[in-house]
This record gives structure tokens, sequence and C-alpha cells, in this order.
């Protein structure tokens, strides 16, 4: 098991802001966190393995409304090394 | 709450400080990560990686770290990392650790204890010490670079010592010297949240100092006004972001900085009252000196005229529009400009110069000593500022800032380390390609270096032009490689003598950033194996020396020179059983400490940096017995050594008047260029996934998987010409060798016509085997930004199987 923690900077628009949010909350491996300025969104990414990981967040950056991704902790306690 | 709801928690709590920052731009009050319940215990080290000095939390358990998170504590990266940074904890595991000492008995390394390796190196030192040398990096720690410094210069009283940051940051030191009289940058990264211009020369943060550059672009997505401009020789990630992307044709970037000086000038919006105060002009001498020779504003002016916007256009390819747009902006006093750069300003055989046209546009416009106001030169490596600038692990310095040609600092340091005056010599030793081709000539024919250890460095993949510096001296029986070093690489590979090295938080360390920031951690997990820590390594053998009574290890007083007194008793340190019953590294820093006042770069008490996430010098004590740091140095707002009543003030000014010197350099040609037989120019450098020759970064799945070999960049118009599509395989060849690479066309960077790139990270695909060799008059630093290049050859991907 391995885990990720991403902060997402979201675009202006609000009506992309609540796709990503619904898009985002269909996928069990995903929780996200309480936005700051309904911008900033914290999330962490939950999977098998830390190849799996880097899919999801590469999944995740390259959804229409998500500006940035920054990725500010990854556990490898359980993954390869 | 078991170990999953844990880890989770613990993986939100990290994403929701980091937001916090991203959303609001300040330290969240919250705590870092801890341990609760969990067997994970976390602590603060600085990324092992490059010079932003970015801090991270370390999640340690069972011995072995199992997480990594930003430290929303560090001021540099407020609780974020780049994708090096969030994997840098498996830099530590990779399967082919070096875990005992090797020594080559014909074509093969065998494996050997330390004991033999330690007398093998004391015999080969014995035997001539003159001709044994120590190169080192910015990637040692401050007391490792201090350990060697003190081995070498204050032991075995020889200057052959020099450090990979001569590769790397030589040139900016020279830029500082020549224009303030004193090493390093005034200014902080402080200066990138309060800038409203951003000017990058050469200089392609988005992928080498990300988390910097985050910094700036997060200020536009909180609805600040920044204005990037990017100066450069190819479309970077950079490119992507900035306003005005200006590119220049390869050398002629000093031609640009003459032409705004010169609309400056011309145009009369320099800041007249600035430069009167704090300013004089200089120019190149006959010879040429570092120092130059003084002129005066109607001298400078004139040397000037020929730089005409005409003039620069037709010479660098950069508009006249364009280069009025930077003189506009300098010529502007309400808006705040900083300018970054680093290796294309650096790695240039007039680098010298360019850094200091840079420092001079700041001082000739006044964009200087205000927060947003800076020239800021960045560091590749995570301590080539703390560890070779400051320690002074060159052939011509001492630590502190001191040299070996001054008597007074000579004999400074020689009654700091109790050792005999006349100790260390006057004469500096080999700069790094000096020492090398030394290394690579028979002894019989003027090559008077024999032995030479290698430390946190691998310079048979990062030296330019490999065939003629390094292979030669792998055919000479009296040549001896040493090569300490945690993973095989390419100089291993041809080593007599292979040492395992402890590495990052499996040893104490500190090391100093670019923006001044001297950064501590403890050693957390066990090294594998017998890989054991760099300045332990050196100890042991000084000691080894000692046993046997080489009079250098010992002190005035007949003690051996490293003793490290615990209740009054020496502890023997050289035995590494006994390294960690005191902390070396605190001993050392201690020690070093003493020696950064003369230059203004006082240092805090080890302690303090144990409790801080570094501090930048000069950290001077209060009277309330606390320690502040300086952000803005020569400024009176802020640097204590600045006279009180005055706003700006160079203290080490070169000549002695408080005043920076505003120089002029002109345009030359450089030494190659492209021609009928070489027709592309050829560029190399860094890419995002990987540390300089991939030593760590290719062992980190993640990172290898994301990047996984070298490559061809090229523009798609010259590709089309030659009949080259996106991953055919093509052979590029310069003066000096050949590589056969794949192609990526319009990749994340893209040359213009007539251009070429490859990074170097690769030990499979050598690209230094083909850079040029010639160098900096003054920094001795190599260029390896341009060459000229031919492309020839052609296998389809598909064949390539």
């Amino acid at each position: 098991m391995t885990f990720s923690s991403l902060v997402l900077t979201l675009e202006d628009s609000a009506e992309q802001r609540a796709g990503v949010l619904a898009r985002l909350e269909r996928d069990a491996r995903i929780t996200l966190g309480m936005p700051f300025e309904e911008r900033w969104l914290p999330v962490v990414v939950e999977t098998e393995t830390a190849e799996e990981g880097e899919s999801v967040a590469e999944f995740i950056r390259d959804l229409p409304g998500v500006r940035f991704l920054d990725v500010v902790m990854v556990d490898f306690s359980a993954g390869e090394c | 709450m078991d170990r999953r709801d844990f880890l989770k928690t613990t993986a939100m709590t990290a994403a929701t400080l980091a937001a916090s920052r991203l959303a609001y731009g300040q330290a969240p009050v919250a705590a870092p990560p801890v341990s609760s319940g969990s067997g994970v215990k976390w602590n603060k080290a600085p990324c092992r990686f490059c010079g932003t000095g970015c801090h991270v939390q370390v999640g340690v358990e069972g011995g072995k770290v199992v997480a990594i998170a930003g430290d929303p504590k560090a001021e540099v990266n407020k609780g974020l990392l780049c994708v090096k940074g969030y994997h840098v904890g498996l830099a530590l595991y990779g399967s082919d650790r070096l875990t005992q000492p090797l020594l080559r008995k014909g074509d093969k390394q065998v494996p050997i204890s330390w004991d033999e390796a330690l007398d093998i190196i004391a015999t080969r030192i014995q035997k001539d010490p003159k001709g044994f040398a120590l190169y080192g990096s910015g990637q040692w720690t401050i007391p490792e670079g201090y350990t060697a410094s003190k081995f070498v210069k204050g032991g075995l009283g020889s200057n052959q010592l020099d450090a990979n940051a001569r590769l790397c940051m030589a040139s900016a030191v020279t830029g500082f010297l020549a224009t303030y009289g004193v090493d390093e940058p005034a200014g902080c990264y402080d200066d990138l949240d309060a800038c409203d211009v951003l000017i990058m020369w050469g200089n392609n943060p988005a992928e080498m100092h990300p988390v910097l550059f985050s910094r700036v672009i997060d200020r536009r997505s909180r609805g600040e006004k920044v204005t990037l401009i990017d100066i450069g020789t190819r479309r970077t990630r950079t490119s992507a972001f900035c306003d005005h992307v200006l590119r220049f044709k390869p050398n002629t970037d000093l031609a640009i900085a003459c032409g705004i000086a010169h609309l400056l000038v011309e145009e009369g919006t320099w800041d007249k009252a600035f430069v009167e105060a704090n300013c004089a002009f200089r120019a190149p001498s006959e010879p040429a000196t570092l120092q130059g020779k003084a002129i005066t504003f109607e001298e400078y002016r004139a040397l000037l005229a020929p730089y005409t916007p005409e003039h620069v256009e037709k010479l660098s390819g950069v508009s006249q529009k364009d280069l009025r747009m930077l003189a506009g902006l300098f010529g502007r006093r309400d808006v705040r400009i900083t300018s970054l750069w680093c290796m294309g300003v650096n790695q240039h055989t007039r680098g010298t110069a360019m850094n200091s046209l840079i420092h001079g546009l700041h001082l000739l416009s006044g964009h200087f000593g205000k927060p947003g106001d800076a020239p800021t030169s960045l560091t590749g490596q995570p301590s080539a500022c703390g560890t070779v600038r400051e320690v002074g692990t060159l052939a011509h310095a001492l630590p502190g800032g001191r040299v070996v040609a001054e008597e007074k600092h000579r004999h400074q340091m020689e009654d700091l380390w109790n050792v005999p005056q006349g100790r260390i010599p006057a004469k500096p030793g080999y700069h790094t390609v000096q020492m090398w081709e030394r290394f690579s000539t028979p002894s019989d024919k003027g090559g008077d270096i024999h032995t030479l250890w290698v430390q946190v460095t691998n310079p048979a993949q990062t030296l330019p032009n490999r065939h003629k510096l390094v292979d030669p001296s792998r055919k000479l029986a009296d040549k001896f490689l040493i090569v300490s070093d945690a993973y095989p690489t390419e100089t291993t590979r041809i080593a007599d003598l292979v040492l395992p090295s402890a590495m990052w938080v499996e040893k104490n360390g500190m090391v100093g950033n670019s923006e001044r920031r001297t950064q501590q951690w403890f050693k957390m997990v066990n090294p594998p194996g017998q890989a054991r820590d760099d300045a332990w390594q050196l100890i042991a053998v000084a000691h080894r020396l000692f046993e046997r009574g080489f009079e250098g290890m010992k002190d005035r007083d007949g003690r051996f020179l490293f003793e490290v007194k615990q209740d009054g008793k020496p502890v023997p340190i050289w035995d590494f059983a006994h390294y960690y019953d005191v902390n070396v590294d605190a001993h050392l820093f201690e020690e070093y400490r003493k020696t950064t006042r003369i230059k203004h770069k006082d240092l805090a008490p080890y302690e303090e940096y144990v409790k801080a996430r570094g501090l930048r010098w000069p950290v001077v004590q209060q009277p309330d017995g606390s320690w502040r740091e300086t952000r803005f140095r020569f400024s009176g707002f802020d640097d204590p050594y600045v006279e009180k009543g005055r706003d700006i003030q160079f203290y080490h000014s070169p000549t002695h008047d408080g005043r920076a010197q505003v120089w002029f350099n002109p345009y030359e040609p450089p030494p190659e260029s492209p021609d009928d037989e070489f027709p592309f120019w050829l560029c190399t450098g860094r890419v995002i996934e990987h540390w300089h020759s991939g030593t760590m970064t290719m062992r980190i799945p993640q990172l290898q998987r994301a990047m996984p070999s070298a490559y061809l960049e090229m523009n798609r118009a010259d590709a089309r010409r030659l009949g080259v599509g996106n991953g055919d395989v093509v052979t590029v060849e310069t003066r000096r060798g050949s590589l056969e690479l794949p192609v990526w066309l319009g990749g994340r960077g893209e040359p213009p016509e007539g251009s070429l790139f490859v990074p170097f990270f690769d030990e499979k695909l050598l690209i230094n085997e083909l850079t040029l060799d010639a160098h900096d008059p003054f920094s001795k630093q190599p260029d390896y930004k341009k060459c000229a290049a031919r492309v020839r050859g052609r296998k389809r991907k598909e064949a390539r199987g």
C-alpha cells in the first residue's frame, strides 16, 4: 500500500472546478481534503503500488480544470526499493 | 489508529499544510507530521539533490527511511518538493550499493578490508605527498570539505585540492569577487516573492530549480502580476510560462548586456544617484586580471557606444524592440527586478565577464538592495556555496574566504590548525582541468600527480573532453585512482581502489544553499555493509599516516591533527566503531566557524542550526543572546555590518572604498563556432528527473522510468532537412568524439534551427566525451554549453529493437 499526498491548483472556472471534484469523488483510491479559497485542493491517493500512484497522479494532472499538481509527500514503506 | 489510517492521516496533513501555504503564501502554524502510535519517526533534513536547499521531513521506521514529506516549516520550499525531492529517500536503497572496499587486480576489482585500503592510500601518500591530489565536490558536506582542506593543506602541506564546483560555480565566484570583492549573492529567495519582473538569463528554473520557480508561478495564481522574461538559446519548460521569450545566438549574451547598458546610458535612465553613491567603473586590463582597470563614466560610455540596438540585434538575433523593452524595464524605478542565472552563464568561456555584466546592469540601474531588486546567481549543488565557496575546497583557497597567496591568511590557518608556520604553500595547486591533465600525463613528461582521490562526484562522466583528461591515466602504470562513492559509477568502474561511502541521512551533515543558508541534519539510519562517512575516510587515512610518524598529521604539540576530546580524553574517531561516540560534525563545524568572520560570513553555533531549517549568514548574536540571520546583504535596513545611516555599503569593495564595480566587458567570438564541417551548436545540461550524472536518481525506479536514457533534441526544420524522425538514432560528432543518440522532436525542450541539446545524466551515453575543454581565463570553468557539432547517419526507430 502506498500513499501520495498531492495539492491540486484548480482553474478559475467554477464549472471546471466542480467537474474535477465530481470526477475525483468517483475514484475510491482518492480522498479529498477541504479546498482553500476554492482553488487549492489537498488530495491523498492510496494505491497498491507506487507505479499505480504515479498513473493516478498523471491522470489527475491531465484532467480539464487542473492547472497544477504538486506532490507533497510519498510514502514508499511498502513500495519497491 | 492502525498503520494504514496513520499513514493516510499523515499524508492528508501534509497536503493540507501545503495547500494552506499555496493559498495564503505564508507559514501555517500547524506542526509537520509527527509520529503518534505508529513506529515512524520524523526528523528534518535538507534534500540531497540540488542547490535550492529544500527541507524534507524524513520518516524512519525499522532502521529504514520509509517516507518523505515536504517540510512545511521550511522557508525555502514551504512544504513543497519537486519530483526528485519526494523520491529522495529511495536514493539510499538502490540494489547495487557499494558495501566494501574494492582493489583492482588485473581486470577485476576484488574485495579488500578497510584496513588494507587505508594502508594502500597512506603508502602512496607517504611516498610522495606532493603528487597526491584530492578532487571533491559541492556535494561534500561542510564538515567533510573542512576535513579535506585541513587534510591536504594543513596536513600534507600541499594545495592539490579542487572540487567539481569548478565545473559549475567558479565563474559566479569570480564575478562576485570582481564586482563586490566578496563571494555570494546579496539577495535571497525572498526576492522571488517581491519582484515585479523576473529575468532568467540562460536559466531553466522550471526544471532545474522547480520549487523556486513554482514560488513565482504561485504568486500569479493568487492574482499577482509578475512579468517573466526568458533570455536563452532554446525553448524550455520555463519558456512556456514567460511573457517574453528572447532567443539569442550562443555566446552573444555579453552583447545583449552591453546593449542594455548602452541604452540606459544614452537614454539617461540609469540611476545616477545610486551609482554616484555606491559604484565605480571598470574595464579589462592588459594583461588581463580579475581586478581589471579603473575607468571613468565617460570612458565606460565610450566603450558601450558600439553596442547600439542595431549592432546587438545583428550579433545576437534579439530584436531591437526586445532590447529596448529590457532597457525600458531596467530604466524604471517603479518596478522591482530580480535576475536569475546558473549554468548558462557560468559554463561559459566568458563566464566571469557575463556574471559581472549582469551585476553591472543591476547596479547601473539601481535595481539592487531592496526586496525584489537583486542579481541572484543560483547554485547547482546542495553545498557548492557552503562547502566549496565558503570552506574553500579549491586549489587557491583556504577556509572563510582566505587565499593561499596571502601570507596573513596562511598564518591564520596555520595557527588555527596549530601546525608549523610555512606548512601551507603560497602557490595555488592545480585547478580541475589542470589536475586531471597532470594525472593523465606520464610522470616523465610533467605529469606530477600520481595519485588522485575522488569523493562524492563522478568526473569520468562530468569532466569535459574525457578522452584527453581522464582516459590516458588509465593506461599509465604509476597512476592510481581512488574513488569514494555510494554506487558504481563510470569513475568507480575505471578506479584502482573503490571505497564505499555513506550518504545523506546515513551520516550527520551540514550544507549551504544558494541563498547563504547553512542547514544541518542528523544521521537517521545506518549505511549498508561497510559503507562509511567520507570525512571518516579522510580522518582514518590521516591517522594511519600519524601512526607511521608522518610529521604533517601531527600538530605543533605532536598531537593528531584531527584529535577530538570528550571529558578531556581523546576519542578514537579514526576507528569507525567509535566515530559516532561524539558528534564529529559539531567539533569540525565549531572549529571551522572561527574562520568565517573576516569576510563577514559569520555562522552561529552548531546548536542553532539543529533548531532551525537553516540560517542565512551573516548570523549575528543579538544583545538578548539570540542569533539573527541576514536576508539582504549590504543593505542598511537588514545587514548589521552596514554602517548606521547608510542605505547601501559594499564593505568588501575591491577598491576598498565601499563601492561595487560596474564592469564593461566586450563581446568576443567563442573559441569554437559552427562551420561547414560541423554546422550545429551543441549544448548540454540537466533534466528535471535526474541529478547530475544520475548516480542516485537512476537508482530510483520512478525517476528512471520517467527518463530512462539520454536523447538528442533538435529543431523540426533541421530534422526534416536531414530526413530524421522522432526516435531515429543518429550520430552526433564533434572534433573530440561521437555518440549515437535517439532523436526527440518537440519534446519538453526545443532548440532553434542549427542547435542541438543533449542531457548529461546517462552513463551509457557520455556526451562529455564530445564537449570542449576550453575554459574561462579567470574561473577556469569549462564551457559545456557550446561547441560545434554535426549530425550524420540514421537508423529508423524500429531498427533499434
